[in-house]
């Protein structure tokens, strides 16, 4: 049996009683509580994951068939520019920073995330700074069509919506960076008594160096998109060669805070996987400190690989070189992870509940991802894929079967914790193996795609490409249909079902399962015991 | 709540100290940073 079935007692419904919570719209916008926070991120995140998804549905509906069907050349552009900032940006990062508004709390012992106004006020930046992006599409000369990287010049020539583009970049900045500081705060002084460093979970680890990265590389993008908005406004020319700027300048720059935001995208999702497969595996994580150090290391290695984005610009031989070097040393502390996540399962008493599927379907394809990554970094190679369909098959790899699974696991893994009711179990395996199956159909044959040279950010191509891009858009279109059962998963379980007792996996291990479920509206307002905290850290 | 097993008081006091000179020191950083990088770039573009 995956999970117990006592009842919550009636202990906890006393607990429930002292619990004054605000209720109406109060209670959301002037929200201080960490869980209410953490539900309106993920929300958020839903719901930017939906229209980013749409915005994939029209790219792929275009690209169904050679010459042009529906999509006027620079709307396409528009979407996949748009497509991309609303999934990175909407959906991966403020659902991960939900996670971390969730469960930081209750997993290091605090009552509650160390500054609860700023929380507030991290979250409510983020509705006002997507409602300004999405606003762009209704402007003359529409949304930003550059692409997420923005390279001048082009993304100097666009129009009213420009502005509207790095004023809201900044914003989302501001976002993700107080955020950023309200995770370290927490997690470095609101530990519980007894929870030393190398006590707490996975999670908590790779969400503190994921704040830290942050904190680091955000200014550096709010840099780099203001120096675009004083040379399109103010007269200056960083990246225009006539007036003795460099646009390539703005590639270093801009890679200089995109490599570290791959990882910041990537991070957390080792640590969720780093819970569940111990959990659904009936043994302790194998290697927890060289998990923590292989974590660092990939942090470490983030800052200095940032060219290998840009091996076509024409670098000197010895940059070509540290560049595919620093980046192939990647390759081994995500090693270490890879190979004892399965060491864990080794002689395991392995079980298949839905996050454990989302956990090792992560497994697979991420590391497929990775693979490709190292296809890429191979300079000679890079040659002949940079902007080519397997660079998109290979971040989508990284960031769909990665992140969002991982996030999908994750949600799977904590719902019946959060609302004391266990989820249709059946109904979430169809969401699984929808997905998984579907996932595969749409981006593998992008591989294929690329290799035969077809280039990204088009909206036509030759009719060579056009088998495998049907086959994609079919995978596309059956990947996005199947999403909707997520959130009717959620949605049911939310109104009700079978009831989980605090430990709503017989396998997991963490304070957050010594709570009620769902845990009363402040968490741990008394530090647990010293005895709770080594039970919980079982690795 | 009070969790199932609890002990260990903390000092209430130091703990917001704590947190104040964590929030101050990072936010410093991420301030510098961020104004600093932008500054930088404007005298940069003036001189």
């Amino acid at each position: 049996m995956a999970y117990n079935d006592h009842a919550a007692t009636a202990h906890d419904h006393d607990h429930d009683a002292h619990d004054h919570k605000p209720h109406g719209w109060r209670r959301w916008v002037y929200a201080t509580n960490h869980k209410d926070i953490g539900t309106m991120y993920l929300v958020f995140a839903g719901i930017s994951f939906f229209i980013g998804g749409t915005m994939a549905m029209l790219i792929r509906l275009e690209l169904f068939k050679p010459g042009m069907q529906f999509l006027d050349p620079q709307f396409f552009n528009s979407m996949t520019t748009m497509h991309a900032l609303e999934m990175i940006f909407g959906a991966v990062m403020p659902a991960w920073t939900g996670l971390a508004n969730w469960m930081i709390p209750m997993q290091v012992g605090a009552p509650d995330m160390a500054l609860p106004r700023l929380n507030n006020f991290s979250f409510w930046i983020l509705p006002f700074a997507f409602t300004l992006l999405l606003a762009t599409l209704f402007v003359p000369g529409g949304g930003p069509a550059g692409g997420w990287t923005m390279y001048p010049p082009l993304m100097l020539q666009g129009g009213a919506g420009f502005p509207m583009t790095i004023f809201a970049i900044h914003m989302m900045g501001i976002s993700s960076i107080l955020g950023a500081i309200n995770v370290v705060v927490t997690i470095m002084n609101l530990r519980a008594p007894g929870m030393t460093l190398l006590r707490m979970p996975l999670f908590v680890w790779t969400w503190l160096i994921t704040a830290y990265l942050l904190i680091a590389v955000m200014p550096v993008l709010a840099g780099a998109v203001t120096m675009l908005l004083t040379d399109h406004f103010f007269g200056t020319t960083f990246f225009t060669a006539a007036g003795g700027g460099d646009p390539v300048m703005f590639q270093h720059i801009f890679w200089f805070f995109g490599h570290p935001e791959v990882y910041i995208l990537i991070l957390p999702a080792f640590g969720i996987v780093s819970e569940i497969i111990p959990t659904f595996s009936r043994k302790p994580l194998f290697g927890y400190e060289a998990m923590v150090y292989a974590t660092a290391s990939i942090a470490f290695l983030s800052f200095i690989v940032w060219a290998h984005h840009m091996f076509t610009v024409g670098m000197p031989l010895a940059g070509q070189l540290f560049f595919m070097l620093s980046t192939m040393l990647i390759a081994i502390p995500t090693g270490v992870k890879v190979f004892n996540w399965t060491a864990t399962m080794y002689r395991g008493s392995l079980s298949f509940e839905p996050p454990m599927l989302f956990a090792l379907s992560f497994l697979f394809l991420f590391t497929i991802g990775g693979l490709s990554g190292l296809m890429l970094a191979i300079v000679p190679a890079d040659y002949q894929y940079q902007d080519t369909y397997f660079v998109v098959a290979h971040f989508h790899y990284v960031l769909v079967p990665g992140a969002v699974f991982a996030i999908m696991g994750g949600i799977y893994y904590w719902l019946p914790k959060w609302t004391g009711n266990m989820y249709d179990q059946t109904l979430a395996k169809w969401h699984f193996w929808l997905s998984t199956i579907f996932v595969n159909v749409l981006f593998f044959p992008q591989h294929f795609l690329g290799l035969a040279g077809m280039p990204r950010r088009i909206p036509d191509y030759a009719v060579q490409f056009t088998d495998w891009n049907q086959v994609s858009s079919i995978g596309g279109f059956a990947f996005g249909l199947s999403q909707f059962l997520f959130p009717y998963i959620i949605w049911k379980c939310v109104r009700g079902g079978e009831r989980v007792g605090n430990r709503a996996w017989e396998g997991a291990h963490g304070l957050e399962w010594e709570l009620p479920s769902p845990p009363p509206f402040h968490s741990w307002t008394e530090p647990p015991s010293d005895a709770l905290i080594q039970r919980g850290a079982a690795h | 709540m009070a969790g199932p097993g609890t002990s260990m008081a903390i000092d209430p006091g130091q703990r917001q100290r704590g947190v104040r000179r964590t929030a101050l020191l990072l936010g410093s950083i991420a301030a510098v940073f961020y104004v600093g990088f932008i500054v930088m770039m404007v005298l940069r573009a003036t001189r």
